[in-house]
């Protein structure tokens, strides 16, 4: 059983040493740029010049593209695929096959929403393959975050796999005991509640006595928190949040005066 | 352009709503009573459940989702704002965790847990035929708010299988956010309707002694009357609500 | 001096008719070790809570009576105050690990954090608390990979980083199996030794009577026995009550109505066993 859920991977690598919300202002500031820039091309030249360089940097280049191959590119694909062929968009017709008449213009237009997709879904995975969740959620918390923000989700990434763990045995208990998963729609929806019941009530009876042990810990304290690990925050670090942040505001300026 | 400045307008509409709910239940106090100890044990259970829930669904091939029981049980018994939170950050675990293509959505898994916990709230989580209302509000809730996230992330065409439904609509030169907005009516209700009624289930195979611990015990009480007649009260009610959604999908299409 | 003084504690759950606790006086020294017995449904783990805090302060329900445990008064204080002072460990090691922690190092760190202790200080505490739990080999394991055992361990040593003046635990073995058992009282054993005052409520006679000072008898939410573990684990009522005894006991019993054992006092353990049976 796979203890806890995360993409992480633990490299040496000058991705890695930043701060984790410098890491998560360039996700979100990729995001926001290739989402937001009026120029045609910027989502595919971000992809060439920001993701690809940081996923090399961040020596996670094959982890990257093991990514891109079972997650983004299918949906990508889907998503380029079926845009190009039922965008309505006028233009110079391609080529007509019963009621489909894909333009020039649709293909295009389904060309930068997919790349679009794949930016944003790759600048997350990159930051989620490059950040530990832990040192996340301690940066966060010192700069004012509730603790109880990081308690949830740490305790969501390691009882994931626990409950993942739990509704395999009991769907394996289940079929044992002739339980139907595979025939018709009325058989395999009413297997639902044997299956969910055990797993969902099982669970929810723990979280009293979870709840008394965290007590028990001072979790409700009202004393300013203190934590073991420090993040390193150099003024590098401060340095790329506040270009990001400069270059997300010309972006959207561009985008208002220029369109 | 004029389009996108008379939306602005509806957002920031929403936003503002969202902002004034959230500052009232904190100057009452409420909210410091919703987030209990034991609420921050559940949420985490809670976005286990929808994770591993929407699994199994997947597993048994059935043409639901059923990925937010576990926000609409934390919304019933630790409020609003309790489950709005369990539905985003299900959103982004799942997103960090399974598959990044689950970010963008959040905003709906917010108003799935903000609009049944209101609902709960406003005492409609009490039988089975209020529930089923519920899960229709919280249906078309989530059919709005999927709405600009689709149109503007994705162009319209998402990559779920209700696609083709949308894709189909624009064929018949119906405009984008008509089209998924349809889609999102047809697809929805079934699917949060189910959601509701096995969140109501699970509350009431729960103890009575844990749920009086939980916050809000008072929005899990059940009202009197056999449950075999409002089963068929709640039946009555779904086909009505279909029958009202069919109209509007009529509606909308028309205009 | 007594640290724990309850004076005719009467205290009742919510949207319950019947009281779980009825009339407890007791009082507990400084240093001293004492041992909760009792049938399921007795009261125990409802008495562990109350030392603790958590009833009323987390269950709330109706309490009467004095509370006063490490000088705080339960109706004057919040339960914030309260775990700074007790500390409470319970049966089940696994719903004790907090799940906010990668490693078990920093998971006994979680509580520091918590109560905002400085980071300097953070480390030595936890590292010293490790080695008197003997789990420093534990360190950078993650809580959920560990036997129930070393999770108990972790979980006693998370809350003894945390320097409580009284230690509560209820029933800390009796989801463990014997290797585990052992481990998690040669823990207890070490903190007898260092001389913390401790509770433990336990069904495990024999253990009890390796090390406690004093034992008392919980029964329908009322002390019936509080004495030495040789009196009161030895004692007919326990028999005629349906506590569970020590099988030494039961044996000697049997021997001496058939006169094999000569003794006046009962065995508890087997040690005392084998010594009344060689005289």
């Amino acid at each position: 059983m796979q203890e806890r859920l995360s993409f992480y991977k633990k490299r040496e690598s000058a991705v890695h040493r930043l701060n984790p919300l410098s890491k998560l202002t360039l996700a979100l500031g990729i995001v926001f740029v290739s989402f937001l820039s009026p120029y045609y091309w910027t989502p595919h030249l971000l992809i060439l010049f920001a993701v690809i360089p940081l996923s090399l940097l961040g020596k996670v280049l094959r982890e990257y593209i093991n990514a891109m191959l079972r997650l983004i590119l299918p949906t990508a694909g889907f998503l380029f695929i079926m845009q190009a062929l039922f965008q309505p968009l006028e233009g110079v017709e391609l080529f007509r096959f019963g009621f489909l008449h894909p333009t020039q213009e649709s293909v295009l237009f389904a060309f930068a929403n997919a790349t679009r997709i794949v930016v944003m879904v790759s600048s997350f995975t990159i930051f989620l393959l490059t950040t530990h969740p832990n040192e996340l959620m301690t940066d966060l918390t010192r700069r004012g975050l509730p603790g109880q923000f990081a308690y949830v989700i740490i305790s969501t990434l390691q009882i994931i796999p626990q409950m993942q763990a739990k509704a395999q045995t009991i769907i394996a208990a289940q079929r044992s005991r002739g339980l139907d998963t595979e025939s018709t729609f009325f058989k395999r929806a009413g297997s639902l509640i044997p299956l969910v019941g055990p797993l969902v009530f099982g669970s929810l009876v723990e979280v009293e006595e979870r709840a008394i042990a965290i007590e028990a810990r001072g979790f409700t304290s009202t004393r300013v928190k203190t934590s073991l690990n420090s993040i390193p925050d150099t003024n590098k670090d401060k340095l790329i949040r506040w270009s990001l942040i400069v270059i997300i505001i010309v972006t959207l300026a561009s985008r208002i005066w220029l369109s | 352009m004029s389009i996108i400045s008379e939306n602005a307008v509806y957002f920031i509409i929403a936003v503002a709503i969202i902002v004034i709910l959230l500052v009232w239940s904190y100057v009452t106090g409420r909210m410091r009573k919703d987030f209990s100890t034991t609420t921050w044990v559940l949420i985490p259970v809670a976005i286990a459940i929808n994770i591993a829930i929407g699994q199994i669904v997947v597993t048994l091939k059935l043409p639901v989702f059923l990925d937010s029981i576990g926000t609409v049980l934390v919304a019933v018994v630790a409020g609003p704002w309790a489950g709005a939170l369990t539905g985003t950050l299900s959103n982004i675990i799942w997103g960090a965790t399974i598959d990044p293509n689950a970010f963008p959505w959040f905003p709906v898994a917010f108003f799935i847990g903000l609009v049944s916990g209101l609902m709960a709230n406003a005492g409609w989580f009490k039988n089975w035929w209020k529930v089923a209302v519920t899960g229709f509000v919280v249906a078309l809730a989530s059919a709005i708010v999927s709405t600009p996230i689709a149109v503007y992330l994705y162009g319209g065409i998402t990559a779920s299988g209700s696609s083709f439904i949308t894709a189909y609509l624009l064929q018949t030169g119906q405009g984008v956010v008509q089209a998924v907005l349809s889609t999102g009516f047809l697809v929805e209700p079934v699917d949060k309707i189910t959601t509701a009624m096995l969140a109501f289930a699970i509350i009431q195979g729960l103890s009575k002694r844990f749920v009086a611990r939980l916050p809000r015990p008072e929005n899990a009480e059940v009202e009197g009357g056999a449950s075999q007649t409002q089963l068929f009260i709640a039946i009555g009610v779904v086909i009505l609500l279909v029958l009202f959604a069919a109209f509007m999908l009529g509606n909308i299409l028309g205009g | 001096m007594a640290i724990v003084n309850l004076q005719n504690v009467t205290y009742r759950y919510p949207l319950t008719d019947e009281s779980v606790l009825k009339n407890i006086n007791l009082q507990v020294d400084e240093g001293e070790f004492l041992a909760v017995i009792g049938p399921n449904g007795s009261g125990k783990s409802t008495l562990c809570y109350t030392l603790a805090g958590f009833v009323p302060h987390f269950f709330k329900g109706e309490i009467s009576g004095s509370v006063e445990v490490a000088g705080l008064e339960s109706s004057a204080s919040t339960l914030d105050e309260w775990v700074m002072n007790v500390g409470l460990a319970f049966q089940n090691p696994f719903n004790q690990i907090s799940g906010a922690k990668f490693t078990v190092f920093e998971e006994i760190a979680f509580g520091l954090e918590n109560i905002g202790v400085p980071r300097e200080e953070m480390k030595p505490r936890v590292e010293d608390a490790m080695k008197l739990t003997g789990i420093t080999d534990l360190a950078d394991r993650s809580p959920y990979s560990l036997s129930g055992g070393q999770q108990q361990r972790v979980a006693l040593t998370s809350i003894l980083v945390m320097q409580p003046k009284v230690l509560v635990l209820d029933e800390p073995t009796s989801q463990l199996d014997p290797i585990g058992t052992r481990e998690v009282f040669g823990v207890i054993r070490t903190l007898a030794e260092k001389g913390m005052t401790v509770i433990l409520a336990e069904h495990k006679v024999e253990w009890i009577a390796n090390f406690a000072d004093r034992v008392i008898a919980l029964h329908e939410g009322q002390i019936i026995l509080d004495g030495l573990p040789g009196e009161v684990l030895t004692s007919d009522i326990l028999l005629e009550k349906g506590f569970g005894i020590s099988r030494y006991t039961s044996v000697a019993r049997k021997a001496r109505a058939i006169g094999l054992w000569k003794n006046s006092n009962l065995p508890v353990t087997l040690d005392e066993a084998v010594d009344g049976f060689k005289r």
